[in-house]
């Protein structure tokens, strides 16, 4: 017994060790027969213009001729045409609807539905937000961004619902659903702008389209794990009893899912806003539209007060929907709770209404914007550069770019175009098998084919460097949360906040310090990847087998051994997580950076939306979704679950 | 036993089980030379495991039927052949004579529904109901009206003692309570047989003892046949009227508490019940002699199904061996040696 304790730990690292060094080695001797073949025929370090495809022009001729047929193609006047005008009619009857409303029913109706399903203090939260946002004199984009919101969120709930009922109750639908779902959970939000508004055309229903498709992934994986993840032995209690399928799915199976179905429709509601206000760029129109307009002017001031309400509603239909998860009281006092709600909230709206006080009246508002841009201003002057000793924020920015971009993008393209594959092939094998290691090396010539090499690389540069200072601060913030109880609840409601609002948000503050750039990009990626790095770096911390602490402090272990010792090699999966999400996070803000002056990938995605030359937007927006998968793949640890299994 | 017992029909009748899990396990059963193989040896040759071999047994009405064996002897999944939750691979089995595996859908539905009921080792209780819905669950599915379920359902959460907790939800219930809830939904339908899949084993020592002694109850009143699935010996020798035990998927013995314990088939047996204080389970006919003119005609009576430990009492007190009695006829007699032969083990093995 002791002989194979002390066997084994030094015996296992041998073997892991000598499986890397074989995979290296066969991968070395693939690159020591491909690589001359490849510098024999195309010399240089870009990737070779052989062996690019150029597909500006069939796509600017399929564009032009969906443009041309657009009225005129049954597919579009039967179909297409159909779809979007049951999109156009469902925003426009919900705006309706929510003008009639007037402010104060829809801010009573939004209060007592808070009230009924999470509590005072969320209905009071609700009114606090809704009032701010009429008080910033954002009332009628708040309710277009809203409009949009149920009308997209409904059609996700449903398409979400239905394919994960489906990946649920059958086996081969779920193995074939599972990897799309989980591989457009990753793509970054802006990769589903361009293929809609070819079909669609700029305007709300690419919008809402665009958020449907970026929403209901979420909707659907929850929806079938819940069903799958069903406690076998009620499953079989309830067979035991005769129940037909259908009895055992309505009374057994979706009530037991309530918990993934609700956190289900807490990621959709949460998703659809990010993509209702990122969608502002093909024309979705409410606040995202404000704030883009207002970004692409530098307008801090009007970007903050058309910001402030985006984040002011994802936290209070996170907090609202997420409660509801959680509470559980019976079911007939409550279905009278909701009937004196709604008679409430109709009273409200109708008194509104008689006083003739359904606009918010502008005497209530507060144009926010100037002093904002006052401050703006005086930091501009007085830190952005010139403080003593530290420098300042415009200063760290050049900084970061010369020191720590630049050279990263020029090695980048410096390195040889076949090195870099050989690099993600090493990345991905040494952390997956084969097929993930192929996988991402495929994407990546992909990318190379598709003739953006260079700028993909730009975004590359981008992501490396967040994602490098993301973990530095994120695995050091994570591990001090994990050792002291007082900072991990000091950071709780800060990463809350944080993992709730919607992408775009972040642009804002990053512009106010530190201008446009490429360094301001990276910084909002940071912050964006932030809160999800720290909290998944605690969490695994945390939850190491408290019996494998106890027995290493049992034997006197200082608490850094304890930590380097126990702790982090138990937590291993958990950081891998953290890395795997912290770069998926990272490239979806380094690419709507691209905004704010970030170029690369995402410029071009905003470029090809902006002077309506949908090939270089496309193109871009399939080396995104490239660029997605190669970065996935590289960080997804694999324990594949084998063929047999799951 | 009577004759008249003995002729009816079983509720179940087993013959040449088989379940095998595995690729193309059908082929199994039916080939002589895997059949043969230790299951180390035939999941090396074709990746199938056989949790049930070749089991054959009668569960006669109004009986308590044990199957006990260690874990992954195969004994839950034979349970669940008997309803086929899980499907057997291969031979016959009946429920008062009709052929289960010959039935459709609707039909195994309707058995399922009326005919036997099971309770689990977990409870499988639905969280989102309260103890009265999950007690009326079983009828609900029959497609009772809700009034009629829920006034049954009362019933039957009165008599397995939890009357006042109608209302809650399984969470707010201790194990033991939430496991009278599971025996409640089993019962709540009436069925003819039920079956428990080691009910009590994730109770506490205290908690599970009720449980039995409940089970013994409900027994002695309503006389409902019960096969019950159990790993600990001690419960399957409290409640038995007849145990199976299995090791690897097979039956390799079966017989009343005292025939298990009295005379093990094999070495495996005999170590099982080697710790098992025999005079609670013997009776006093394993240490009965026949009654010679010495004897004298003044001792104590005893009962023939009377235990040894009881018969001990009786000798010490009288000082002087005892009668067995049956319907005032002497059948034998016991004495110090003879009870202590049992309790020491030296008597022969035999009944």
């Amino acid at each position: 017994m002791a002989a194979i304790t002390v066997f084994s730990p030094r015996t296992l690292p041998a073997v892991l060790k000598h499986r890397a060094v074989h995979k290296l080695g066969l991968l070395a001797l693939a690159a020591a027969v491909l690589v001359p073949l490849a510098n024999a025929r195309w010399t240089g370090g870009a990737w070779p213009d052989a062996l690019t495809v150029d597909l500006t022009k069939p796509l600017t001729e399929a564009s032009t001729w969906i443009v041309d047929n657009r009225d005129t193609h049954p597919l579009f006047l039967y179909f297409f045409g159909h779809v979007s005008n049951a999109i156009v009619l469902a925003v426009r009857a919900v705006y309706l609807v929510l003008l009639a409303a007037g402010w104060a029913g829809v801010t009573a109706l939004g209060a007592l539905v808070a009230w009924r399903v999470a509590g005072l203090r969320l209905a009071l939260g609700t009114v606090a937000a809704f009032l701010t946002c009429g008080w910033l004199g954002m009332w009628v984009p708040t309710m277009q961004t809203l409009a949009l919101m149920v009308v997209a969120v409904a059609a996700s709930v449903v398409v979400g619902a239905l394919l994960g009922l489906a990946g649920g109750l059958s086996d081969r639908l779920n193995r074939a659903l599972r990897p799309v779902l989980d591989t457009m959970q990753v793509l970054p939000a802006y990769a589903y702008l361009l293929p809609v508004v070819l079909v669609f055309g700029m305007g709300v229903p690419a919008a809402v389209l665009a958020t449907v498709v970026y929403a209901a992934p979420p909707m659907a994986r929850l929806t079938a794990l819940g069903l799958r993840g069903a406690d076998k032995e009620v499953l079989e209690a309830v067979r035991s009893l005769g129940a037909t399928a259908r009895q055992g799915l309505l009374t057994a199976r979706i009530p037991l899912a309530r918990k993934e179905l609700l956190l289900g429709l807490n990621q959709t509601i949460m998703m659809a806003l990010s993509m209702a206000v990122i969608a502002s760029v093909i024309g979705a129109g409410g606040l995202g539209d404000r704030v883009y307009q207002a970004l692409a002017s530098v307008d801090v001031g009007a970007a903050l007060a058309a910001g402030i309400p985006i984040v002011l509603l994802a936290v209070v239909l996170d907090r609202v929907t997420g409660a509801a998860g959680n509470g559980s009281t019976s079911a007939e006092p409550r279905r009278t709770g909701w009937l004196y709600a709604l008679v409430a909230a109709l009273a409200i709206a109708v008194a509104g209404r008689l006083m003739g006080r359904l606009d918010w009246p502008d005497a209530w508002t507060v144009r926010i914007a100037e002093p904002v841009n006052r401050a703006v201003d005086w930091m501009t002057a007085h830190l952005y550069s010139g403080v003593p000793v530290i420098g300042g924020t415009a200063d760290w920015a050049a900084h970061f770019t010369t020191w720590v971009l630049n050279p990263l993008r020029d090695g980048l393209t410096w390195l040889p175009w076949w090195s870099v594959l050989l690099l993600v092939a090493a990345l991905a094998w040494l952390i997956g098998t084969w097929q993930t290691a192929l996988t991402a090396v495929l994407v990546m010539a992909a990318i190379g084919v598709l003739g953006v090499w260079t700028p993909a690389l730009d975004t590359l540069s981008q992501v490396l460097a967040a994602v490098a200072v993301t973990l530095v601060i994120g695995f050091a913030t994570g591990i001090a949360a994990a050792r002291s109880d007082r900072l991990e609840r000091a950071l709780r409601p800060v990463l809350d906040v944080f993992q709730t609002m919607p992408q775009f948000v972040y642009l804002i503050p990053v512009v106010a310090l530190f201008g446009v750039g490429r360094a301001p990009a990276v910084a909002a990626a940071v912050v964006y990847a932030l809160p999800a790095v720290v909290r998944i770096t605690t969490q695994g911390l945390r939850q190491v087998d408290a019996a494998a602490m106890e027995s290493s402090s049992s034997l006197g272990a200082t608490s850094w051994q304890q930590l380097r010792q126990v702790q982090l090699p138990l937590a291993r999966p958990a950081l891998l997580l953290a890395v795997n999400q912290g770069v998926v996070l990272v490239l979806a803000v380094v690419i709507i950076g691209g905004l704010v002056g970030g170029g690369a990938l995402g410029y071009d995605v905003v470029f090809g939306l902006a002077q309506g030359d949908l090939a270089t937007g496309l193109v871009a927006g399939a080396a995104i979704v490239c660029l997605g998968l190669m970065l996935d793949r590289v960080t997804q640890p694999t324990e594949r679950r084998t063929k047999k299994g799951a | 036993m009577s004759e008249a017992v003995l002729a009816e029909t079983p509720v179940f009748s087993v013959n040449g089980l088989w379940k095998v899990f595995g690729p193309k396990a059908d082929r199994i059963p039916a080939d002589p030379e895997l059949t043969a193989l230790d299951p180390a040896d035939l999941r090396a040759r074709t990746g199938c495991t056989a949790a049930v071999r070749d089991v054959s047994f009668d569960v006669r009405k109004g009986e308590v039927f044990v199957v006990m064996g260690l874990s992954g002897s195969g004994k839950s999944t034979l349970v669940r052949c008997l309803t086929r939750l899980i499907e057997p691979t291969a031979g016959t089995l009946a429920i008062d004579g009709e052929d289960v595996r010959a039935m459709d859908k609707p039909r195994l539905r309707e058995l399922r529904r009326h005919r036997a009921a099971m309770v689990f080792q977990h409870f499988g209780l639905l969280p989102h109901r309260t103890v009265l819905d999950n007690v009326a669950y079983g009828l609900e599915i029959q497609g009772l009206g809700k009034a009629e379920r829920r006034a049954r359902a009362a019933e039957v959460v009165a008599k397995v003692g939890l009357e006042g907790m109608e209302q809650r939800r399984p969470s707010q219930l201790s194990g033991g309570q939430r496991q009278r809830v599971g025996l409640a939904r089993a019962l709540a339908v009436d069925p003819e047989v039920l079956l428990f899949d080691e009910p009590f084993s994730a109770l506490d020592p205290l908690i599970r003892r009720d449980m039995q002694e409940e089970v013994v109850r409900l027994h002695r009143e309503e006389g409902r046949t019960m096969v019950f699935i159990t790993h600990d010996l001690s419960e399957a020798l409290k409640l038995g009227d007849r145990i199976a035990l299995m090791r690897d998927g097979k039956v390799v013995q079966l017989g009343t508490p005292e025939e298990i314990v009295g005379s093990p088939a094999d070495d495996y047996v005999r170590e099982f019940v080697r710790d098992v204080p025999r005079e609670q389970v013997l009776t006093v006919r394993t240490a009965m002699r026949t009654p010679t003119d010495g004897d004298a005609v003044t001792g104590p009576a005893v009962a023939p199904d009377a235990t040894v430990s009881e018969a001990i009492e009786a000798v010490a007190r009288a000082g002087e061996p005892a009668r067995v009695v049956d319907e005032g006829r002497c059948l034998g007699v016991v004495d110090a040696d003879g009870l202590l032969g049992v309790v020491a083990g030296t008597a022969k093995e035999a009944v």
